[in-house]
């Protein structure tokens, strides 16, 4: 494992690790007798908090305004970052930081003169299933979803959750010009406009390299999902 | 339904004998329609392909034979999205085909699907829409069910629409589930 | 520490770009036999299954109880669980137990048995079970054609290359979803040029991909995807129960399709709950064969690099295959990804598969150069082609494909680029230029392609899928524009719709449109001199690489 940040990597296991373990323990569904019937419910009820312990970074530039609100802008675009993005980790598969990610993608949409409003999901580590709960809070039903891992997807509502406008799977070639075009097409579907596609760099051996590593990741995304919570406003600020 | 299959599946098992080698069961004991050959008798491994060896049983839904198929025909308007269509009874045909091949599960999935062959195309996505998870209501599968079953005389799958209901509900996976 | 100077040589080798993580048994990094995989095990009682692998009835999730109820024959269950594995493993590569003797048992084991059986074999012994297993008796492979920019011109010729190839069926999907309904077209049109009776794709999301079926643009679809665990099942917007309604839904429109699965799925998604690869894959595969459908594309599959991350993972992805071929289901057995930046690792990832020989060896193998793989990379493209030619030769194994002169070659990719200008223009879609039919001729990838609008492209695919523009339309276009044998192959493909012979097991067709499938070429291994042997016309073709020189001419 030679180009990949061997020391992340290690630290985000260890981390995940530490976290399950003391977290809540799996429901055993072994013949147990007992508390057979309630195991069902068990599994939801479970998560209905995180399933990883440790709290929230606290952080000046991406402050929590309570419950996002239905939108009614159609100059709005939602920018719907997951459970671990920027509280948990703070940069992406090729340790972009996720801050100039959002920088990127909110100067992208505002570019183009559209108002970018980010939310925090809750209820899913999936980034097509985020965008779809984002872009039905937005005024113009236009949402990007960012991964903590940098997976990026561009929605618009009433669409399948599966069927994107477009979609970033391979985080690892996303740069930030990348973003940033992201931002700008995104503002362009909200206007109804027919934008060419934001080109994708196709580097196969990436997936190679870097797919343990997403899994990890993502694994550890999944720890901050919220069975049933709704998502959160984000004021953001990066003066 | 399923309780219907496994009893005939028992049946059977007890009536096989210790050989395990596969052959056409002469009889079917389920609910379903039988056979789509004139004569009667369940189609078996030597009928296929049907296309080659009974040209003559395949007709579209439109009663066209596939001899009908022609490039002609088509350059002449003659021929319309329907005449290309599979029917219920070539899927039942396959169905027993697969069956006497030792693929019993394929015959049932054949059965549904010759049920589905009367449900329009837009109104058939839309209830694959409604049994992905988090889209329907119990009530509103149940509703679909008897739509199924009511509109369409597709037994088998509303009672697989049910089953689904039924799966739903205990696992959470409703409208409104998550 | 002072480098050591063969240790820093070594470091630079490809091999050291490759992802490798420790077992991590808890979040499901473990290939197979992982700590917490549940115990075979099955009760019966009024023939309704209560215990399933150490779980009860009422504890079943929505997979559980899935299996439980349609997946497993219950008239042999009890037998077979209480046979000892190892004596099950010897079965599955004894040649001298043929395979519908073996069938009845493998069908009638549990998910955990299954796995508890294969984990019984070492590699060589699954490739000896696989070479029997198989359901169709004659190996094949499948490809991907697709491109960087969608660029439909060089899809169509690209596709017809692949089909001349031998390639019985082909794969396409898009850099962008709105481009479905062109990239659809473009492959069916390229590859019945090239081939009539190549069976072509189009994946994307399932709702869009069955519309696509329904209008006569694609023949069967692969990209169904299941997952064996409830939480990732449902992040894949889907249940058993939708999946196999969906299942029903293709054969009803008279359409071939198999699932797609593939161990480290839920890993990569993040919900494993804490069991092994393998396990969760033969949930996968256990849901396919209760949906009745007749095969399964597995083996890692685009999370290859999961298995492939952990110890004996590419043993386990064979016994993967090796599981679909027992539950009689016909295997594509993936080979289909980016894997490893070194060729010795990638050539060691397709080994068993080709050796022993599958339904679809690769699925699929890009027929194009990687940098215009769209499903991300293939293990091996177009630039492989001569050292796959020349494995099959020095073996003498048939992997699928067979040489071809490169004048033929140029024939058909020209053909194939005019057929689809005609259709384009008959169908009022935007239209292809003579220098983009020159160029998809002679071109390698993308870069050779002049670039097209694709604005124009797009809205013009939506458009034409609110035409309700349909596979007849595209027949009626080549005929008038003068290619009356396209039109007859793709009214051909249309036409057994009707008749349903290629809904069977493991089903493709031949030039003549003979369809060849596990009903009418059931695979009958019994050891040397049994099964399929290469031979005739195919070795012939195998043989005569134009690379070699011909002692006559010396």
């Amino acid at each position: 494992m030679a180009d990949i940040d061997v020391d992340l990597l290690r630290k985000i296991v260890k981390e995940v690790i530490s976290e399950t373990s003391a977290a809540n323990k799996k429901v055993d569904f072994s013949n147990n007798s007992g508390a057979s019937s309630n195991t069902a419910t068990a599994t939801v009820t479970n998560k209905n908090q995180p399933e990883a312990k440790d709290a929230p970074l606290q952080l000046d530039w991406f402050k929590h305004e309570g419950p996002a609100k239905q939108g009614t802008a159609v100059d709005e675009v939602v920018v719907a970052v997951l459970p671990g993005f920027a509280e948990h980790m703070t940069e992406n598969i090729t340790g972009v930081s996720h801050k100039d990610i959002l920088r990127q993608v909110t100067a992208g949409i505002e570019e183009e003169g559209l108002r970018a409003r980010v939310i925090k999901v809750y209820r899913t580590a999936d980034v097509s299933f985020a965008a779809a709960e984002g872009d039905k809070l937005c005024g113009s039903g236009i949402a990007i979803a960012i991964q903590s891992k940098g997976t990026t997807v561009i929605h618009q509502r009433d669409e399948d959750p599966l069927t994107n406008l477009e979609l970033f799977p391979q985080a690892p070639v996303i740069t930030l010009d990348t973003y940033r075009a992201i931002g700008i097409n995104a503002a362009k579907y909200a206007k109804g406009e027919s934008p060419t596609p934001v080109p994708t760099v196709n580097d196969q051996m990436a997936r190679v390299q870097y797919q343990a590593k997403s899994a990890l990741m993502h694994i550890k995304e999944t720890k901050y999902v919220v069975q049933g919570k709704g998502p959160d406003e984000i004021q953001v600020n990066f003066d | 339904m399923s309780e219907m299959e496994d009893l005939v599946a028992k049946v059977m098992a007890d009536m096989k004998d210790s050989d395990t080698k596969s052959k056409p069961a002469e009889n079917q004991t389920s609910t379903q329609s039988t056979a789509s050959t004139s004569t009667g008798k369940e189609l078996g491994r030597d009928d296929y392909p049907l296309f080659r060896k009974h040209p003559d049983m395949i007709k579209s839904p439109t009663g066209k034979s596939v001899s009908d198929i022609t490039l002609d025909n088509v350059i002449n308007d003659k021929i319309t999205p329907d005449d290309l269509r599979i029917t219920p009874a070539t899927l039942k045909a396959q169905g027993e085909i697969a069956k006497s091949a030792g693929r019993a599960a394929i015959k049932s999935n054949f059965d549904r699907a010759a049920e589905l062959t009367a449900i329009p195309d837009k109104r058939l996505l839309e209830m694959y829409g409604s049994l992905r998870p988090y889209r329907s209501t119990e009530q509103e599968l149940l509703d679909m069910a008897d739509e199924l079953e009511n509109k369409y005389n597709a037994k088998i799958t509303a009672d697989w629409v049910r089953e689904a209901a039924k799966n739903y509900k205990i696992r959470k996976k409703l409208k409104g589930d998550n | 520490m002072k480098r050591q100077k063969r240790f820093e040589a070594l470091e630079k080798r490809p091999i050291h770009l490759d992802g490798f993580v420790k077992e991590w048994p808890e979040e499901g990094f473990v290939a197979l036999e992982g700590p917490n995989d549940p115990k075979p095990s099955i009760k019966i009682e009024n023939g309704v299954v209560t215990e399933l692998d150490s779980k009860k009835r009422e504890d079943f999730d929505l997979i559980d109880m899935y299996i439980a109820d349609h997946g497993i024959d219950k008239s042999n269950a009890e037998h077979v669980m209480s046979m000892d594995s190892n004596k099950l493993a010897n079965m599955l590569c004894d040649p001298n137990v043929p395979r519908e003797k073996i069938i009845p048992l493998t069908t009638g084991m549990t998910p955990a048995k299954a796995v508890d059986v294969i984990s019984k074999m070492n590699f060589v012994e699954m490739m000896m079970a696989t070479q029997k297993m198989r359901p169709r008796r004659t190996p094949a492979t499948q490809c991907h054609v697709t491109n960087l920019r969608d660029d439909p011109v060089q899809i169509a010729a690209d596709a017809a290359d692949a089909a001349l190839r031998g390639f019985p069926e082909q794969e396409t999907t898009t850099a962008v979803a709105r481009y479905a309904p062109l990239n659809a077209i473009s492959i069916m049109i390229g590859a019945q040029t090239g081939r009539p009776g190549v069976l072509t794709q189009c994946s994307v999301e399932e709702a869009l991909e069955l519309s696509l079926g329904m209008r006569g643009f694609t023949a069967y679809a692969e990209t169904i995807s299941v997952y064996g665990t409830e939480q990732v099942f449902t992040d894949g917007d889907d249940t058993p129960w939708s999946k196999g309604f969906l299942a029903s839904c293709y054969a009803s429109r008279g359409l071939k399709m198999r699932f797609t699965s593939g161990s480290g799925s839920e890993v990569m998604m993040g919900y494993a709950e804490g069991k092994s690869m393998l396990y969760l894959e033969a949930r996968c595969i256990y849901i396919t064969k209760a949906s009745g459908v007749q095969g399964l594309q597995n083996g890692g599959v685009s999370c290859i690099g999961i298995p492939g991350s952990v110890p004996s993972g590419i043993r386990s992805v064979l016994g993967e295959n090796l599981i679909c071929m027992m539950l009689d289901l016909e295997c594509a057995s993936a080979n289909d990804q980016a894997f490893s930046h070194s060729d010795m690792r990638r050539t060691e990832r397709l080994l068993g598969q080709f050796l022993a020989g599958t339904d679809y060896i690769s699925s699929g193998y890009s027929s194009v150069p990687n940098s215009d793989n769209m499903f991300a990379g293939s293990n091996t493209d177009a630039m492989d082609y001569d050292d796959y030619y020349v494995m099959q030769r020095d073996l003498k194994v048939n992997g699928g494909i067979v040489p071809v002169k490169e004048e033929d070659v140029i024939k058909v990719r020209n053909k194939a680029a005019r057929a689809l200008q005609t259709v384009f223009e008959a169908l009022g879609l935007p239209k292809i230029t003579d220098e983009e039919v020159e160029a998809a001729t002679y071109a390698n990838t993308s870069a050779d392609m002049p670039e097209r609008n694709m604005v124009e492209d797009m809205k013009a695919a939506q458009d034409m899928m609110n035409r309700g523009i349909t596979g007849i339309d595209i027949v009626k276009g080549l005929y008038n524009g003068g290619f009356r044998d396209v039109a007859q192959a793709v009214l051909s493909l249309l036409q057994q719709r009707i008749a349903g012979d290629f809904l069977q097991t493991s089903a493709i067709f031949d030039k003549d449109w003979n369809v060849i499938s596990a009903v009418n070429d059931k695979n009958d291994y019994e050891g040397p001199g049994t099964g399929y042997r290469v031979s005739g016309e195919t070795w012939d073709k195998i043989k005569n690489i134009p690379m070699a020189i011909d002692p006559s001419n010396v």
